[in-house]
């Protein structure tokens, strides 16, 4: 029984019947949106939340069923590639003797066979000798392509699986001049940031460096879409962007500044009662013949015409007040001035050992080379006789009979060496 | 003049389709014959159109529906040409032929005008993962084209032209599936420079697996279950929407992160 079990696991049927699963499992992943709220799934679905969440189609590729059919087809890779190299390894070594072995299937002269034997050593096959036959052999590589294949699928599995469940990532904002601590002692300073370019094109990017905790850094670099920076185990990506008010505050009787980022409702004011409400920043308005304002709430690039809401708070009485940057507010003992809004960027940070990235884009390009000696590099043998010869090869019957054909073909050129 | 050689190329695969079914049907090769040069003419339109459009936007025209498709039918075209080269051509083109002027169709619904490729698409992954989904969806089409002349013309074709059309299906399906490969691996590496996971489960990302994953089932029963003829016919010729839906399906009806293209 356990060796029936051993063949069934590393079986090409249970390979293709788990493969055939995760087919199944993937359609409901992809029509049904994925990672939300039990309470989402019954609004959103009413008839049909029950099932969905019975069922975990609410996260399909991170339930238990869809992990185990990952792990088992990662068992039937390991164990069917282990199997395929001894079996490879012996089929590659005996497959010019077993070609030797084959009886001829196409007579030609004896100026026929001479012609074949010259086109295949120009064609730089491989020569092997078997008492009566010579065996000319091309792409043994081709033998390797299919277990090639095979070992890039399960490295690709695995350290895929630890690229996305290893790395801790973590997404916060930064303004321009300030830095972010790290745990572990690094910090990551953001120099500059711009949404759009000089040519006013969307084109957000920061400036930024990674300090780590033994004194070496990245020098200032420049990250946009596209293009995070590594150093040091860090990648820090562009991830979002922002735009927040500013405001310079002055005591008017000590003559004390500060300079405040404005990016939440808050209130500020010296005594507690005088001071003004921040309520938002817009970035513009649109002002009709008769002086009234129709802001505009949402842009994608940089504030054109930007505008604050406040509340002015005087003596219990709350006044609205549109401000543009430059104005200033006095209320009281402070003068409020508004600056223009700073853009800052969202950055994602992201800690992951290198040496799975490493390990997985090895196993993406073993996986590319696998496939293309699998699919392109197919082992051809050519057993050649006194009387003719006979095609051999691991591959599906249609290559034998483009090999036949191309043969055939070459010689027949000259009808009577055939 | 670019919408003309859009046009132009459109006309010429439609005409093109329309001699060369009827060509077949009443057995007439010289009508077969101006339907191929007629092919051609459309396909140097759609070549040159793409050209333009991709010197005037500055980039690749493959970033958008209606230039991928443009691109798609392309490919098909393209790669029919090829065929042609060896000789094969005339085993699909019958069919291979509307499914080009189909998807360039498909490419006229779409709105035309040329935009500024977004930051996200500023990738030096752009070409080579878009260029191969081009020519890996191309081979499939073309695939699904060879099954479907096997299955209507089983009782037609000698022997050994059943397993010539049959091992062309299959050399298309293994260069599609390379191609395919290449597309996700490629879009896994451009994941993660540009969005920090190597997989996201995007709707796409999905799709494309599960096309990945019915031709390596494809590629199984054919090379270790020796399977071949009408099966492996139908295999292929059914496996074609499940490509159409992965590329126009997707982008339509399932929101992703790749709803831009």
């Amino acid at each position: 029984l356990q060796k029936k079990l051993m063949k069934f696991l590393r079986s090409m049927t249970f390979g293709m019947i788990l493969l055939g699963l995760i087919l199944l499992c993937s359609f409901p992943g992809s029509v049904i949106a994925q990672g939300n709220t039990p309470d989402w799934y019954v609004q959103t679905y009413p008839d049909w939340h029950g099932v969905i969440l019975k069922l975990g189609l609410d996260d399909v590729f991170g339930s238990w069923y869809f992990i185990t059919l990952l792990a088992l087809l990662c068992l039937n890779l390991t164990l069917c590639s282990l199997i395929r190299i001894r079996n490879v390894v012996k089929a590659s070594k005996k497959a010019a003797a077993s070609a030797a072995e084959r009886r001829t299937k196409v007579f030609l002269t004896a100026e026929g066979t001479a012609r074949l034997r010259q086109l295949l050593e120009e064609r730089h096959y491989k020569k092997e000798v078997f008492e009566e036959t010579t065996v000319y052999s091309r792409n043994a590589i081709g033998w390797y392509g299919s277990f090639v294949t095979h070992l890039a699928i399960l490295l690709t599995v695995l350290f895929g699986a630890a690229a996305l469940y290893l790395p801790r990532v973590t997404d916060q904002t930064c303004f321009p001049g300030q830095s972010l601590p790290m745990e572990d002692g690094a910090s990551i300073a953001v120099e500059s940031f711009q949404i759009e370019n000089g040519e006013g094109k969307l084109d957000y990017a920061s400036v930024i460096e990674i300090r780590l905790p033994d004194g070496r850094t990245s020098g200032q670099q420049r990250i946009s879409v596209n293009h995070p920076l590594s150093f040091g185990g860090y990648k820090v990506y562009q991830q979002t962007y922002g735009t927040a008010g500013a405001v310079t505050v002055r005591n008017t009787q000590t003559g004390g500044e500060d300079f405040f980022i404005l990016n939440e409702m808050c209130f500020l004011s010296l005594d507690g009662i005088n001071g003004i409400w921040f309520e938002a920043l817009y970035p513009g308005y649109i002002r009709d013949e008769s002086g009234n304002f129709t802001l505009i709430t949402q842009t994608s690039g940089s504030y054109e015409d930007p505008v604050y809401q406040v509340l002015l708070a005087s003596e219990g009485v709350y006044t609205p007040v549109m401000v543009f940057p430059g104005e200033t507010l006095s209320v009281g003992g402070v003068d409020f001035t508004f600056e223009n809004p700073v853009e800052y960027p969202g950055l994602r940070i992201k800690r992951t050992p290198e040496a799975v990235n490493v390990m997985l884009f090895s196993a993406f390009g073993l996986m590319i080379l696998g496939l293309w000696f699998c699919f392109f590099q197919p082992p051809a043998i050519v057993a050649v006789r006194e009387e003719g010869y006979t095609v051999a090869g691991p591959k599906p019957q249609g290559l034998i009979l483009e090999l036949t054909a191309l043969l055939e073909s070459e010689i027949r050129n000259e009808e009577s060496l055939c | 003049m670019l919408n003309g050689l859009f046009f132009a190329a459109l006309i010429a695969y439609f005409v093109a389709t329309v001699l060369e079914l009827g060509g077949m049907v009443f057995k007439k090769e010289k009508i077969t014959r101006l339907a191929w040069w007629l092919f051609v003419a459309g396909a140097i339109c759609n070549t040159v159109y793409l050209i333009a459009r991709g010197f005037i936007a500055g980039r690749l025209p493959l970033s958008n529906q209606f230039e991928f498709s443009t691109a798609f039918a392309w490919g098909v075209a393209v790669m029919l040409l090829g065929l042609q080269v060896k000789s094969k051509a005339q085993w699909i083109r019958a069919a291979a032929m509307p499914m080009a002027f189909l998807i360039l169709s498909y490419a006229a619904l779409q709105p035309r005008e040329i935009t500024e490729l977004m930051p996200a698409l500023k990738s030096a992954w752009f070409g080579l993962h878009i260029g191969s989904a081009v020519f890996s969806y191309a081979s499939f089409v073309l695939a699904g084209c060879g099954g479907l002349r096997w299955l209507l013309q089983e009782k037609k074709l000698s022997n050994v032209q059943l397993v010539q059309l049959d091992y062309l299906c299959y050399r298309l399906v293994a260069l599609g599936f390379l191609l395919l490969t290449i597309v996700i691996l490629s879009g896994a590496i451009w994941a993660e420079q540009a969005w920090s996971a190597f997989w996201t489960w995007d709707p796409k990302e999905t799709w494309a697996l599960i096309t990945w994953i019915l031709y390596a089932i494809y590629l199984h029963l054919r090379m270790r279950k020796k399977m071949s003829g009408k099966i492996m016919a139908w295999f292929v010729v059914i496996s074609v929407p499940v490509v159409l839906f992965t590329f126009v399906g997707v982008n339509t009806l399932l929101p992703g992160l790749h709803s831009y293209g």
